[in-house]
């Protein structure tokens, strides 16, 4: 295998172990592939000065301690984790005060949203209505398609990403489409709040912009 | 690139373990799995991987003795590379326990998608960045006059050059944060492309491109000033 100057960095970069040797070879006639060489090896020779490896006194046992107690708090808390098992540790006049407050608040929120006097349609209303609702969706459905397309033609760039850069980009990817998967998922659970619906397009418009970014940077 | 070398005060160190026949030779093998641990605290893609399968499995049966085993095997590499992250050896140690706790309340969820000790790390990595954030934070509202960010640094154990690992600490810090963390796990702790690309959850070839332009920049901060006369 015949390697030149011109390999050098693509070498340092990922060469093969016969590259390595080709470069090697080629290096004992050129003067500034050896200098190149020693002083990128020189690097790794460095980072062997920041290898301490000797015993940490005590540290295991500062561990154990500390996992056996995390250990004996999980076992102490109640197989059912429902939302009010704190009460056991509230005395029997307070639960039965919380409970009394708890209905009295249930039966008055009850009685105002039969008792509510039908709202004017014309005044701005932060739930969506039925009509507003499916055009919001179909539009939303629409969007998602086309970023979808997006996507698909950043995949290649994003799955082997080439650069740090790219591996960024990767990365902002993933976390914009989990906050995008809570937020369905929350409109899931109450599709007519407006709010999460302009927060989710808040988050594809940030996503359409990733990914224009990541071609871009392809090209 | 200049071909003048690094302005590094081991240089002639560097340069007769270099002239060493087999010098060339040894950075070939080193392509491929590291092995410059050999003797030292074992290397996470070494053991096979039913072994660390089991050590995933006794630790979430909850048996104190595989944290200890986890602990022999890793310990003192997790904490080399926490100190390297955080500076400190005291915040270090805090930062192993802490992985060490975060390992037993999260075991139920390792589904194995990597290895064991490959996400463990994963978790350390991820503490010491915790840590390091909160002590910026603590630094923020503290006011405090030394607005240097740089982790603080510990006298080291004796046989570490100290000139010498001060000049790469400080060109490390000047590192982002993806090269610095790819610099410390391939070429001082030894782990393999695959590893490291398992731990911070990018592809192989972005960690071998990670790791280039980071020797590229420190190449660069550690060259000495170029002569204006030449």
């Amino acid at each position: 295998m015949n390697v030149t100057c011109k390999d050098r960095e693509r070498i340092f970069e990922d060469g093969t172990a016969a590259e390595w040797a080709a470069l090697a070879a080629h290096a004992a006639a050129c003067a500034t592939c050896t200098e190149e060489i020693r002083t990128w090896q020189s690097l790794s020779v460095a980072a062997k000065e920041l290898r301490d490896y000797s015993p940490i006194p005590g540290l295991w046992s500062r561990i154990e301690r500390a996992l056996i107690e995390q250990d004996g708090r999980k076992a102490r808390r109640p197989e059912g984790k429902w939302w009010f098992s704190f009460l056991p540790n509230v005395s029997l006049g307070w639960q039965t005060a919380v409970a009394g407050a708890f209905a009295l608040i249930l039966t008055a929120s009850v009685t105002w949203i039969i008792s509510r006097p039908v709202r004017d349609p014309g005044k701005q209303d932060p739930l969506l209505k039925n009509a507003a609702l499916k055009e919001v969706e179909s539009a939303e459905s629409a969007y998602k398609k086309a970023i979808d397309k997006l996507a698909a033609e950043a995949k290649p760039q994003l799955d082997t990403p080439a650069t740090p850069l790219l591996a960024s980009y990767h990365e902002k990817l993933l976390v914009l489409d989990s906050a995008i998967a809570d937020l369905r998922a929350q409109g899931g659970l109450n599709p007519s709040n407006a709010q999460l619906r302009y927060q989710l397009l808040a988050m594809y418009q940030e996503k359409q912009r990733t990914l224009e970014e990541v071609l871009g940077a392809g090209k | 690139m200049g071909t003048m070398g690094l302005a590094l005060p081991w240089k002639t160190r560097i340069t007769s373990a270099l002239h060493e026949p087999a010098a060339i030779g040894r950075w070939e093998t080193r392509v491929g799995p590291s092995e410059h641990l050999t003797g030292g605290p074992a290397q996470a893609g070494a053991k096979p991987a039913n072994e660390d399968a089991a050590l995933a499995a006794a630790c979430r049966a909850g048996d104190l003795r595989a944290y200890e085993r986890l602990y022999v095997l890793h310990g003192a590499r997790m904490k080399n590379l926490a100190r390297n992250v955080l500076g400190s050896a005291a915040d270090a140690e805090d930062a192993v326990q802490e992985t060490f706790l975060k390992v037993q309340r999260s075991i139920a969820s390792f589904r194995g998608q990597s290895s064991f000790v490959t996400w463990t790390y994963r978790i350390l990595i991820n503490t010491c960045y915790d840590a390091r954030r909160s002590r910026l934070r603590k630094k923020e509202v503290t006011t405090d006059d030394d607005s240097e960010e740089t982790p603080r640094r510990e006298p080291r154990a004796p046989g570490a050059h100290p000139s010498l690992r001060i000049a790469l600490v400080r060109a490390l810090e000047k590192l982002t944060r993806h090269q610095r963390d790819v610099f410390l796990l391939y070429e001082v702790e030894g782990f393999r492309h695959a590893e490291i690309a398992g731990m911070l959850e990018i592809s192989e070839a972005a960690s071998k491109n990670t790791l280039f332009q980071a020797k590229k920049n420190l190449r660069e901060m550690l060259e000495p000033p170029r002569s204006s006369a030449g």
